[in-house]
C-alpha cells in the first residue's frame, strides 16, 4: 500500500478476497466464515475502519459482483430500492426525489460526491453507525428491511434494525437485500435536517427528521414521526416528543415543546465532534425547524 | 495471493498482477505509473486520490483493485487532448487556480465528472461537485472560477 502521507497509526490489512455473483453465495460465504468476513460494496466505511484496525476481517466478500441489486422501482404499494443502489443514483433519482424527497435529500447529505458514486444504501444501513444518515428520515417513513439468509427471507422494520453502534440486526449468513417504503398517506411530508449544515463529508454531529401527515385542511396533525440521530446508540423514536404534536392543531408552542422533549429523549455522548449538552440543545433547534418545514411542505 | 486485473485506463487495456488489498491507487501510481494520481489522506476525505471510474469521481485509495476489474479509468493524465490542454486545464491556469498542485489532478476530474453530465452548471452546484476535494492552498475562489469559465464558453 503507498505510505505517502500516511500516519504510522495505519494498518496495512492483508485478507482473502472473495467475490459473490448471487446474494445466495454471500450469504452461504457468510455462513461459512461468519464473524471472521465481511461484505464490501463501496469501501467508504469498511476500509477506513480496516485500516484504523478497528475491524480485522480474514475474508473480504465483494457483493457489488452481484447484478440486479441496486435497482430503485415504485408500484402502487410504494418504493422498493436494492440494497447495492448507490446513494448517487439515490439523490438524483427523479422517482425518488419527487415522491420520497426526503429519502433524496438525506442521501446527498452523505459524504461527498466521490463516496456517494460508489457507496449504498446497504452500506449506509449495515455499517449501522448512530450517525447514519440514511436511517432517520427512512424510520420516519415506516420503511423496512427486507433480508436474506440460508433460512430464507424475512422483513424487519428498520426501527427494529439496530441493536447498537455498528450492530446491525443480521443473523450469522444474512444479508440486507432490499428497503421498501410504503406510500404515505395524503399531506405528508419529511424533512431530515442534518448538523453540521451543508458541509461535506462530515459525519452527522446531530440528525433530525420529522414526517408531518395533515388533514385535508392543512390545519391539524394527524400523525407524525420523529426520529433522531447521533444522539444515541442507535437511531431513535422521540416518541414522547411524537405525542405532543399528534392529533393536534398545528400550534408554534406545541411544536417549542415537542422539540424540547425531544431533546430530553435523546442520549448523545460527549465526543470531538460536540459535547452531549450542546447535542441536547442542537436537537431541540433541528427539531423545531424540521417539524416547522415538513408541516410548510406538507 | 495476487491475482489478475484487467482494466482501462486513460483509454489502453491494462492488466496488473496484484494482491487482492491493493486499492486502484496503489495499481495506478505503483503498478501503471499514473504518478499523476496523487495519495493524500487515504480515507476518503480530501480527493487527492479522485480518478473518473466509468465516468464518475472515485476515490481511488477506498476501491480496492479487484473491484476495478473491467472497469474503464481516467487520470489527469488521460485528460489532455490531441489538440492540447483540456479546457478545464487551461482555465485553471488562466485562472491561478493551481498553487502547489496537489489538489489539482482531483479538482479537474471531479470538475470534469460534473462538466461531463451539466455542461452549465450554477456556482453552487461547481461547489457541491468539488466538496470531497480539499485544497489547502487557493480557498477554492480561483477554482469555482476556473470551472464556470469552462461552462459559461458554451458547447
Amino acid at each position: 500500500m503507498n505510505t505517502a502521507g500516511l500516519g504510522s497509526q495505519w494498518r496495512h490489512p492483508k485478507f482473502e478476497y472473495l467475490e459473490a455473483r448471487t446474494v445466495e453465495e454471500a450469504c452461504s460465504l457468510l455462513s461459512q466464515y461468519k464473524d471472521k468476513a465481511k461484505l464490501i460494496a463501496g469501501g467508504t466505511d469498511l476500509l477506513v475502519s480496516m485500516r484504523r484496525g478497528k475491524i480485522t476481517p480474514l475474508y473480504v466478500i465483494n457483493v457489488k459482483t452481484i447484478p440486479n441489486l441496486d435497482y430503485i422501482h415504485y408500484d402502487g404499494d410504494g418504493l422498493r430500492i436494492g440494497a447495492l443502489a448507490t446513494l448517487s443514483e439515490i439523490e438524483s433519482s427523479p422517482l425518488i426525489r419527487d415522491r420520497f424527497p426526503i429519502i433524496a435529500d438525506s442521501a446527498h447529505q452523505i459524504g461527498t460526491p466521490q463516496v456517494r458514486n460508489v457507496g449504498t444504501i446497504g452500506g449506509n444501513l449495515c455499517n449501522a453507525a448512530p450517525s447514519a444518515d440514511m436511517a432517520p428520515p427512512l424510520i420516519g417513513l415506516g420503511a423496512k428491511a427486507k433480508l436474506k439468509g440460508p433460512k430464507g427471507e424475512r422483513a424487519v422494520a428498520l426501527e427494529e434494525f439496530f441493536t447498537g453502534p455498528g450492530e446491525p440486526r443480521l443473523q450469522i449468513g444474512e444479508m440486507l437485500i432490499e428497503i421498501q417504503a410504503s406510500n404515505p398517506p395524503p399531506h405528508t411530508q419529511g424533512i431530515y435536517l442534518k448538523l453540521p449544515a451543508r458541509t461535506a463529508i462530515d459525519l452527522a454531529v446531530v440528525g433530525v427528521a420529522a414526517v408531518v401527515t395533515l388533514d385535508t385542511k392543512g390545519a391539524n396533525i394527524v400523525d407524525t414521526k420523529i426520529v433522531l440521530g447521533a444522539v444515541a446508540p442507535t437511531p431513535i423514536r422521540a416518541r414522547q416528543a411524537e405525542n405532543v404534536i399528534r392529533g393536534k392543531t398545528i400550534n408554534d408552542g406545541l411544536i417549542e415543546e415537542a422539540a424540547q422533549i425531544a431533546a430530553e429523549e435523546a442520549k448523545p455522548i460527549s465526543d470531538v465532534r460536540g459535547s452531549a449538552s450542546y447535542r441536547k440543545e442542537m436537537v431541540k433547534v433541528l427539531t423545531k425547524g424540521a417539524i416547522r418545514q415538513a408541516i410548510a411542505s406538507a | 495471493m495476487k491475482q489478475k486485473i484487467k482494466l482501462k485506463v486513460n483509454g489502453a487495456p491494462c492488466e496488473v498482477f496484484v494482491e487482492p488489498w491493493k486499492t486502484l491507487l496503489d495499481v495506478l501510481r505503483d503498478e501503471i505509473g499514473f504518478t499523476g494520481v496523487k495519495s493524500g489522506c487515504e480515507e476518503g476525505e480530501c480527493g487527492a486520490c479522485t480518478v473518473l471510474v466509468d465516468g464518475k469521481a472515485v476515490n481511488s485509495c477506498l476501491m480496492l483493485a479487484p473491484q476495478a476489474q473491467g472497469k474503464e479509468i481516467i487520470t489527469i493524465e488521460g485528460v489532455e487532448g490531441e489538440e492540447g490542454l483540456h479546457p478545464l486545464q487551461q482555465a485553471f491556469v488562466e485562472h491561478f487556480a493551481v498553487q502547489c498542485g496537489f489538489c489539482t489532478p482531483g479538482m479537474i476530474l471531479s470538475a470534469k465528472a460534473l462538466l461531463d453530465k451539466n455542461p452549465h452548471p450554477t456556482e453552487e452546484e461547481v461547489r457541491v461537485a468539488l466538496c470531497g476535494n480539499l485544497c489547502r492552498c487557493t480557498g477554492y475562489v480561483k477554482i469555482v472560477e476556473a470551472v464556470l469559465a469552462v461552462s459559461k464558453k458554451g458547447d
